[in-house]
């Protein structure tokens, strides 16, 4: 891979991250509301769905940790692009101090440029390990939200048979556990998508 | 990079111009330098493209340690979108620039260097023994615009003012006013907003005594052309796109 299409690579792969993390933040809440509803339902149905009341207060601890835990990679997905703006400028840098070395061959003071060579150079393979570090920072910190929502899908099986005992509110349940089905499969879609991402930078690095 | 020393007194005043290897999709531009015993000064940087050419050159006359100052007139990426590279390569600078513009200058990179912001009303940059003079030039065509006038070297450093649009390759100094003429006309026209900012310059600019203006695209102006120019511009309606 050249130079430039690296570094343009870079930047749409850590912006599609924010991207698709907006996305999940937005299921997350949907979730959220989906716990909401179905603990109204479940009130509303008593001893019928009994066994669903406690469910839906999962399906809500599950939400908030997903949204806290998108907030914070998101954070952290900020610093990565701010990183990788630091390191396209060392790199460029650097390219913009070898033409100098070249074009100023023979120049009384050409030598004086060769401390801030040296700095950039370091600098540039700072911000290059730096990177690295918190590209895998970032993809463990992935790796932990798919963990509420493979719960998410199991809570869904469940409520599917709890729905089955509550009589007329058999649909109104089953479809929350639709919903919250859905939403766990849309946020590990959107996740492994970061991941895969991420990772190609990790190997093209 | 073409080198034409303009002044050579107890410093030297340098310009450099002309690069025969800038891509041709770039307005040609005009940097100078102000070169002490121990320190340089240089005026209008340039953008990107040219940094390393630049710096090659200005490294004939100047360790990178002793380039001490760069002085931005305005925000314009042919004026100093080289920033970000500028403040890896120098260890201890100051960048003297608009303070109207700080915030939007440092988009390009501005961690190393001190940004020194000029009030509206300009000031003084103190280089050793040189004294030099930041002149107001504000919507000429910047909002907040300054030029450096020298009273020992008589020269008017004039930014944008005086400029010409030009061939490739073109003389460094106007040796036909009248010819020279049109090659200025769109450019001051047209990037010019305001004809009461160009009068308020020109009553400036009179009471300053110039032995060369020179501008930071085009040719250099010398003796009674420096005049020529002033009565040209004064005469010519400015801000024509509206």
């Amino acid at each position: 891979m050249n130079k430039p299409n690296h570094a343009k690579s870079k930047f749409v792969a850590v912006a599609s991250i924010a991207a698709e993390l907006s996305a999940v933040m937005h299921v997350a809440k949907e979730i959220s509301l989906a716990a909401a509803n179905a603990k109204a339902i479940a009130f509303r149905a008593g001893e019928k769905a009994k066994g669903f009341q406690p469910i839906t207060d999962f399906i809500n601890e599950l939400a908030k940790e997903t949204i806290e835990l998108v907030n914070d990679i998101n954070e952290h997905a900020l610093l990565l692009y701010q990183m990788t703006v630091d390191e396209h400028r060392m790199t460029d840098a650097c390219h913009s101090f070898e033409k100098v070395v070249i074009l100023a061959e023979g120049a009384p003071y050409a030598s004086s440029l060769d401390k801030s060579v040296e700095l950039a150079q370091q600098r540039m393979q700072f911000c290059r390990t730096q990177f690295r570090i918190h590209v895998n920072q970032l993809l463990d910190q992935l790796e932990g939200v798919m963990h509420p929502a493979r719960a998410a899908r199991v809570i869904a099986a469940n409520s599917r048979i709890e729905a089955s005992q509550a009589g007329e509110y058999l649909q109104s349940l089953q479809a929350v556990a639709e919903s919250v089905d859905n939403a766990a499969q849309v946020i590990h879609d959107n996740v492994q998508r970061c991941r895969s991402a991420l990772s190609i930078l990790n190997v093209t690095e | 990079m073409k080198m034409t020393k303009l002044y050579d007194g107890s410093y030297q005043w340098i310009m450099y111009g002309r690069d025969k290897n800038k891509p041709s999709n770039i307005i040609d531009t005009n940097q100078y330098i102000i070169r002490t015993a121990k320190r340089c000064l240089v005026l209008d940087p340039g953008g990107i493209e040219l940094f390393a050419p630049m710096l090659a050159a200005v490294l004939h006359h100047a360790p990178v340690e002793e380039i001490t100052d760069l002085f931005a007139s305005h925000q314009d990426p042919d004026i100093i979108s080289s920033l970000g590279l500028w403040d890896q390569a120098l260890p201890h600078a100051k960048l003297h620039a608009p303070a109207l513009w700080e915030g939007f200058l440092r988009h390009f990179g501005c961690e190393t260097i001190e940004y020194v912001g000029i009030p509206d009303n300009g000031g003084v940059i103190q280089l050793d023994g040189a004294d030099l003079k930041i002149i107001p030039a504000h919507y000429l065509h910047s909002s907040a615009n300054f030029h450096i006038y020298d009273p020992k070297a008589k020269i008017l450093m004039s930014g944008d003012v005086g400029a010409a649009l030009e061939e490739d390759g073109a003389p460094i100094f106007v040796d036909d006013f009248n010819a020279h003429v049109e090659k200025m006309r769109f450019f001051h026209q047209r990037w010019m907003p305001s004809n009461q900012a160009k009068r308020d310059w020109i009553d400036r600019v009179r009471k300053l005594d110039i032995d060369i203006m020179a501008p930071q695209h085009g040719r250099i102006f010398r003796g009674d052309d420096v005049n020529r120019f002033l009565d040209w511009f004064e005469s010519l309606q400015v801000g024509i796109a509206v």
